[in-house]
């Protein structure tokens, strides 16, 4: 297997605060790779930074062997990027296939075979039943399939989810768990932030670990969460009682 | 995966774009003939102005409705191209025929550079820049009397003739701001449901996400612009001609802005039957309680006027299109 997306020394200040530290890491072609981490570990940083919404303020990125650390998040989509938003980011006038269309273009020139391929794209997800419904009216957990549904239809070779399970019924989560299982074999590596650890857990081929902008950990579920610098960035240090 | 429906119905959205459909082709059809064979040539006036605000509250409706550019400097286009056709014809001779396009080719340039200037800016604070960019162009065009004959204003030789673009006949305007809006109501339809037409969507909408899915946010509004700035020039140049009068204080006032913004407001944002609705409605009722109530009690119209805009606004939030495509249950195709 060959690296789709390789990371070096990346670091991203705001102001005095270093959002990431030094992180370098490297994702191989087909790969299901967890990134977990608690809250303002850098997660979202991260994947601001390699969607290109944000600027690095020291290192590199290197998607497909090409550098694209200063491309624009438009041109990163537009040589097979994906993600999806932690909060989600529906154009909020537009239907909900009229939402997956707008990343279908990015395959599919003609708005009748864009909208073929949206339509598709949401019944993978489980939204074939509201294809042509005011984006508006959707609940936050169908706002969060139809986020998943957008970076698909645009057949990226690498996608990032950004807590994709929140809002769903633990049934939802399994069958969305199943789904995103099956992503690799369909030629799409993805790197899957989430706070719901089980499913990651059953799912990813391998974690990462971020904590206070810096990578601490990573190898396979079972030996990730039994890491003590794992444990103490999550619970804190074992206290003595003494 | 499994699919879930809630109890709740849900109302389905109509597609978007398609054919001109036969509801269209009649309000155009029939409030053609009714204004070149049924008024008089008083009341022709007011058909041609409804026309020609219906044509560019279209072209406003690019840049405000499509795109989510809430211009109010768009009497800065209007201006330019009115003032450069005639220009070009006062001191050059040359006909407003080629003139209007020049009007266009140059708003359209100006267009694109407020777009590039002003568009990082959002919200409330894009409108305010453009509001302030036609009062800049205003100021210019008052003070540099030389190119605009400055506050005395610019007029038109009133010699009727098809190479001056001068007519006698109320009848000709009418059939020339016709074409005009018919041209621009083309371009419009072509926009909706188009891939474009979607770009501009997802900017107005989210302009993260736009670009996350691979939509160049600042290609896309510049272009808006320019195509909604370009067909407002050409509507200048087109009131020149009927008008035969220019001045600052009228063709660039911030009046004539807000009132695009209004008649695509109203009519329905984003639609493109919208606006002509809105000028189709709005226009008459403007004109004839000002002839009739202007005169007696003085701002009565203007009451009247501002009182059912409010009822429009605070009732009708998807302009007449909109309210018209939830009396026929969500599914006409307007």
């Amino acid at each position: 297997m060959t690296a789709i997306l390789r990371v070096d020394n990346l670091s991203r200040r705001f102001g005095s605060l270093w959002a990431l530290n030094d992180v370098s890491f490297s994702v191989e072609r087909g790969e299901l790779l967890g990134l977990i981490g608690p809250n303002g570990a850098g997660k979202s940083t991260l994947y601001n930074l390699i969607a290109g919404a944000l600027s690095p303020t020291g290192g590199e990125i290197v998607f497909d062997g090409r550098p694209v650390t200063h491309m624009k998040s438009y041109q990163i989509a537009r040589i097979g990027i994906a993600r999806t938003f932690q909060i989600p980011k529906p154009y909020k006038q537009l239907s909900v296939v009229e939402n997956v269309m707008l990343t279908a273009f990015q395959h599919e020139k003609s708005v009748r075979r864009a909208r073929a391929l949206a339509a598709e794209t949401l019944s993978d997800v489980g939204l074939s039943n509201y294809i042509d419904v005011p984006v508006a009216t959707l609940t936050v957990g169908l706002l969060k399939r139809l986020e998943v549904a957008r970076a698909l239809a645009m057949r990226p070779k690498l996608v990032l989810f950004d807590e994709i399970m929140a809002g769903l019924t633990p049934a939802e989560v399994g069958t969305m768990t199943g789904f995103v299982s099956s992503l690799p074999a369909r030629g799409i590596t993805v790197i899957w932030v989430e706070h719901v650890l089980y499913a990651i857990m059953k799912s990813a081929s391998r974690i990462m670990v971020l904590n206070r902008g810096e990578l601490i950990a990573s190898g396979a579920p079972a030996a990730v969460v039994r890491n003590p610098a794992v444990v103490k960035a999550y619970l804190g240090e074992e206290m003595s009682l003494a | 995966m499994r699919e879930s429906l809630s109890a709740r119905s849900f109302l389905v959205l109509p597609q978007r774009g398609g054919r001109v459909s036969i509801f269209e082709i009649a309000i155009f059809a029939g409030c053609f003939v009714f204004a070149t064979v049924g008024l008089s040539q008083n009341f022709q006036d007011i058909a041609v102005l409804s026309f020609l605000w219906a044509g560019l509250a279209l072209a406003w409706n690019i840049a405000g409705g499509f795109a989510g550019l809430i211009s109010f400097g768009h009497a800065a286009f209007f201006g330019i191209g009115a003032y450069t056709s005639t220009i070009l014809f006062l001191h050059f001779g040359l006909s407003p025929w080629v003139g209007i396009w020049c009007g266009g080719l140059l708003t359209a340039g100006f267009g694109a550079l407020l777009a590039i200037i002003c568009a990082r800016l959002r919200g409330p604070f894009f409108i305010l820049s453009t509001l302030a960019a036609a009062e800049v162009v205003r100021i210019a065009a008052l003070n540099w009397a030389s190119l605009t004959g400055g506050p005395e204003g610019l007029s038109i030789p009133p010699a009727a003739g098809m190479a001056n673009m001068v007519f006698m006949s109320k009848t000709a305007y009418v059939i020339m701001m016709s074409v005009f809006l018919v041209a621009v109501y083309a371009v419009t339809k072509s926009l909706e449901g188009s891939r474009y037409g979607y770009y501009l969507y997802s900017v107005r909408d989210d302009v993260d996400a736009a670009s996350a899915a691979g939509v160049n946010p600042s290609l896309v509004r510049t272009s808006a612009m320019a195509l909604s700035a370009g067909l407002t020039g050409i509507g200048g140049s087109l009131f020149a001609q009927y008008f035969l009068y220019l001045d600052p204080t009228f063709i660039i006032s911030p009046d004539l802005s807000f009132q695009f913004a209004l008649l695509a407001a109203v009519g329905g944002l984003g639609t493109a039957i919208g606006p002509v609705l809105g000028s189709f409605l709005i226009t008459p009722m403007s004109e004839l309680l000002r002839s009739y109530l202007g005169y007696q009690v003085a701002g009565l119209h203007l009451v009247i006027y501002s009182a059912l805009l409010i009822v429009v606004v605070l009732y009708f939030p998807g302009g007449i299109a909109g309210a018209l495509t939830r009396i026929a249950g969500g599914r006409a195709k307007l």
